[in-house]
């Protein structure tokens, strides 16, 4: 035998000891709990702690959420758009003139509170006019109070979007300045604005001589306006103001502050408690955590693995980004039951998308074809395809049920069609109403953005619409570059996929934008004058309840003419770590908040 | 040799700067719209043109391609229209405003884990793989030799994603032997550092030492076989010289070739690794920039990637000459 070959055998072994030497060192938090993520469903052997809340919240303690973004899409509140970024940083460190109500309750959940307002606005003028007065005592985190000037001066930073984008644009759709030829606004923003330009935004948005009271003035009645000010109206001191750099490091009027903002794996975000902050001036926030830290960068299936194993500091830990499919048998029995062991620590609810099919009503011009569009659909096999169950619940319009008192259901699969339709479609029944149309079973091309999932999506649409005798012609599009295509009337064609996600809880932020030209995500390509003086009447009414029902009827309208085909109502799956409880939740459970469809940051402590 | 350096490196040069130049414009024909991918969610025309200005892409492409070299050598700025532009110190290989940083201090960031990642686990699929490749040609027919090329074919097969993630579920989460990853420099907690790293050096040699372990026992069993070897062994000399100095040696050739070429290929970073194990290399970033339609730092990240690949076979061609006497430079 060569002495190379023992020697190397002795080499080996002083590695696989210094490996386990390794593993001791360091403190690892890993071992310090036995393993649950093993477990059989229902099994009793080491579960996470599930014991409901029973004691008051506290303040204190750390909370975690792991993410495997690299980083925030954008943290500048003039250009944060994305859902749950909202709502983590509006619990935090984004104050706005209004917010919505922590409750498991969606139409609760979407009434909305004073935040930085004394009240939830004022309308005047056929709601024209908006009008908020600040409260006392509200302040940056360097102390400085907040004033009327740094309300309107974070608005006017919409305006610049050759600096600050991604951003939602209410700002300029909705404030009364002057449009150029090209249709963007006169006034470029605060970066470049010449006097008289800056005059246009001035008397659009006015402050009183106290400097408390900040009033917009709208191009047209928006009764919901007191909405649409939660979202990029967030108050920016000018002095402070980087411009594109200012999403790395914005300036809090919230109970907590950035400390530290790294991106990319491995990157965190630190959140300390905001010294300037007062609970006095903050009805809203109860701010019970001493810090958060959100972990960037980790991946999906590691999260999965981490929060069902709960151990360490994972107890006080939530994800960022829902569940993976493979792992919801683990938590859940059904969409609606969470298995004992992960009592309190699961959530299966609606998030805030609707799916559907858009139709383009140019190309599909009649009602009848597009009513047996629907009924041919075999929507069961969609669901299956994508998910599942835990996929969605089958959408009845494009207004959701978690969106709150607009919601109604429209009876589009029982009675709106003549008679119930069934998940899997109805193709004898398709046939009769294209026979009724007067016109042959067409043959039709379907846009949608290529996947593996989507590719099979389309199959199953090709065969279950090919069963009605209508032919289609799958499109795939890279998915980069599908709203390119799709939303030019030259190269879309005749229906494709959608989704759409309400911006606040009012569907002032669905109808319009999917039916109307102006709302700038109509992929039906529709027109339509009567449609349109409708929504612009509902988007006037001030009394909500009454405005609640005139959404409803639209949705009612838009089921009838069957301009989009609803397919699914998005749902997610969220887990929470068993040191965490919330005060609004059942029990102090988990539950997926309705106007972001997100974890309820606000309402999170960490368990006594 | 002076000579076929300077050479070499006058090549090397005239080739980056053929590969920019490709880079650059082959991004800029790529079908697609950055301006309107990279908008938001309200994209209304005006909104698309003023992101458009905002990237820099409204301007010609000569201007914009002009723009981009001068950075590389004088640097530049990024939006001019913000209150505070963005200044791009020199070499600026542009500016990532998905990220809001610029693209080569992005790079640096993440190839330092990239490369103590790619040379640990380079280092062990050479020692493994090589000294389990010699045993097994030493052990022809036997049953380690067989054993050996069974755990090679094993190794081989598996995908690295499922090698890591049964590492995690059984290491990490089952046993609790280490805690999850969590990158830190090796300067700042060396423990931590190697407690993170551990499983990912052990995916990516499991891999690849399976290949050179095949490599090194092929070409140590056609030296063997050779003429100078036995009269190596007549002549005394002891039989691990005759292994080390003579045999592989000899074989070492091809064993150099793919050694470097894999390590710069792993240089340019190991994807599904690091994202197993939330590595913030250059894999993962390289990932995250096409998912995001981050095209300043996609070409960064393929530049540097090809510089890495051309250094690569100019090591690798100044070793054959370290190897094998016959090879003059010229």
């Amino acid at each position: 035998m060569v002495r190379s070959d023992t020697r190397w055998l002795r080499g080996a072994a002083i590695g696989v000891v210094a490996t386990l030497a390794l593993s001791a060192c360091g403190g690892s938090t890993a071992t310090s709990a036995p393993p649950a993520a093993t477990a059989a469903p229902g099994a009793t052997a080491a579960p996470p702690s599930t014991a409901p809340a029973t004691e008051a919240p506290k303040t204190g303690g750390t909370i975690y959420l792991l993410t495997n973004s690299e980083q925030f899409n954008r943290v500048d509140p003039q250009r944060a758009y994305t859902g749950e970024d909202l709502a983590f940083f509006s619990a935090t460190w984004m104050r706005s003139l209004t917010a919505y109500t922590y409750s498991p309750d969606d139409p609760t959940a979407s009434k909305l509170q004073p935040d930085l307002a004394t009240d939830t606005g004022t309308p005047t003028d056929g709601a024209k006019t908006w009008a908020f007065t600040l409260r006392d005592g509200v302040s940056f985190e360097d102390g400085s109070p907040i004033t009327c000037a740094d309300v309107a001066y974070g608005a006017s930073r919409t305006f610049a979007t050759d600096v600050i984008s991604e951003g939602p644009t209410y700002a300029i759709a909705y404030l009364d300045i002057p449009k150029n030829a090209d249709g963007s606004s006169a006034y470029p923003g605060p970066y470049k604005a010449t006097a008289d330009q800056q005059a246009l935004y001035d008397k659009a948005v006015t402050c009183s001589a106290d400097g408390k009271t900040v009033s917009f003035h709208l191009s047209q009645p928006v009764a919901d306006f007191n909405y649409t000010v939660t979202l990029g109206f967030s108050p920016v001191p000018k002095a402070a103001d980087t411009g594109e750099n200012y999403d790395k490091k914005p300036v809090s009027s919230g109970p907590y502050k950035i400390d530290s903002y790294t991106t990319g794996n491995g990157g965190k975000m630190i959140l300390v408690r905001n010294s300037n902050w007062s609970q006095a001036s903050d009805t809203y926030r109860q701010a019970y955590p001493d810090k958060w830290e959100v972990d960037f960068g980790i991946d999906v299936a590691v999260i999965d693995q981490r929060m069902l194993a709960s151990t360490g500091n994972d107890q006080y830990a939530l994800q960022y980004a829902g569940m993976q499919p493979e792992n919801l048998a683990t938590v859940f029995a059904d969409p609606k039951t969470v298995l004992p062991a992960f009592a309190g620590r699961a959530v299966s609810a609606y998030d805030i998308y609707a799916r559907y099919l858009w139709v383009n009503v140019n190309k599909v011009k009649n009602v009848k074809i597009r009513q047996a569009m629907a009924v041919a659909l075999d929507r069961s096999a969609l669901r299956k395809n994508a998910g599942g169950d835990f996929y969605g619940g089958y959408a009845d319009g494009t207004i959701k049920p978690n969106i709150g008192m607009d919601y109604a259901p429209t009876n589009l699969w029982t009675t709106m069609l003549g008679k119930p339709i069934p998940d899997t479609g109805d193709p004898e029944y398709a046939k009769q109403l294209i026979a009724e149309s007067g016109e042959a079973a067409p043959s039709l091309t379907y846009d949608y953005g290529q996947s593996p999932v989507a590719d099979r999506g389309a199959a199953i649409i090709v065969q279950s619409l090919g069963l009605a005798g209508i032919t289609v012609t799958p499109n795939p599009i890279e998915r980069g570059k599908y709203y390119s295509v799709v939303f030019d009337p030259e190269k879309a064609h005749e229906f494709g996929t959608g989704g759409w996600g309400a911006d606040w809880p009012n569907a002032s932020t669905v109808i319009p934008p999917l039916f109307t030209q102006e709302g700038g995500w109509d992929l039906s390509q529709l027109d339509d004058a009567a449609f349109n003086a409708k929504v612009k009447a509902a988007q006037a009414e001030t009394d909500r309840p009454t405005q609640a029902t005139m959404w409803q009827d639209l949705n009612v309208e838009t089921m009838e003419n069957m301009w989009v085909i609803p397919t699914f109502f998005g749902m997610a799956q969220n887990l929470m770590g068993s040191g965490l409880a919330t005060v609004a939740g059942p029990d102090g459970g988990l539950y997926l908040w309705g106007p972001y469809g997100s974890n309820p940051y606000g309402d999170l402590y960490v368990k006594p | 040799m002076a000579g076929y350096l300077v050479r070499r490196v006058l090549g090397m040069l005239v080739l980056l700067f053929l590969l920019t130049t490709t880079v650059f414009f082959l991004f800029n024909i790529l079908p697609g719209d950055p301006a309107r991918l990279t908008c938001g969610k309200a994209c209304s025309p005006t909104i698309i043109e003023a992101n458009r200005h905002r990237l820099g892409l409204d301007e010609p492409v000569l201007t914009q391609y002009g723009k981009f070299v001068a950075g590389i050598f004088v640097g530049r700025t990024f939006s001019p229209d913000s209150p505070e532009p963005i200044v791009c110190s020199a070499p600026c290989l542009g500016y990532s405003f998905k990220r809001g940083e610029q693209v080569l201090p992005l790079i640096m960031r993440s190839a330092p884990v990239t490369f103590y990642l790619a040379i640990g686990a380079f280092v062990i699929w050479l020692v493994v793989g090589i000294s389990l490749g010699i045993y097994a040609a030493l052990r022809r027919g036997r049953w380690q030799d067989r054993l050996i090329m069974t755990i090679s074919l094993v190794g081989y097969s598996l995908p690295s994603f499922f090698i890591g993630l049964l590492l995690v579920f059984f290491v990490i989460v089952k046993w609790g032997l280490l805690p999850f990853p969590s990158y830190v420099s090796p300067f700042e907690n060396p423990v931590q550092f190697t407690q993170t790293m551990i499983l990912p050096w052990m995916v990516l040699a499991a891999l690849n030492a399976a290949f050179y372990m095949r490599l090194t026992r092929n070409q140590v069993l056609e030296t063997l076989g050779d003429d100078y070897v036995r009269t190596a062994r007549a002549k005394g000399l002891p039989e691990r010289t005759v292994i080390v100095h003579h045999a592989l040696r000899a074989g070492l050739t091809p064993i150099v070739t793919a050694a470097g070429l894999d390590l710069a290929y792993l240089l340019g970073g190991a994807i599904i690794t690091e994202n197993i194990f939330s590595l913030p290399g250059l894999g993962a970033l390289a990932v995250n920039s096409i998912t995001d339609s981050d095209l300043p730092l996609i070409a960064g990240i393929t530049l540097l990637t090809a510089s890495l690949i051309i250094f690569a076979n100019l090591i690798v061609d100044l070793l054959y000459a370290v190897i094998d006497p016959r090879v003059r430079l010229a």
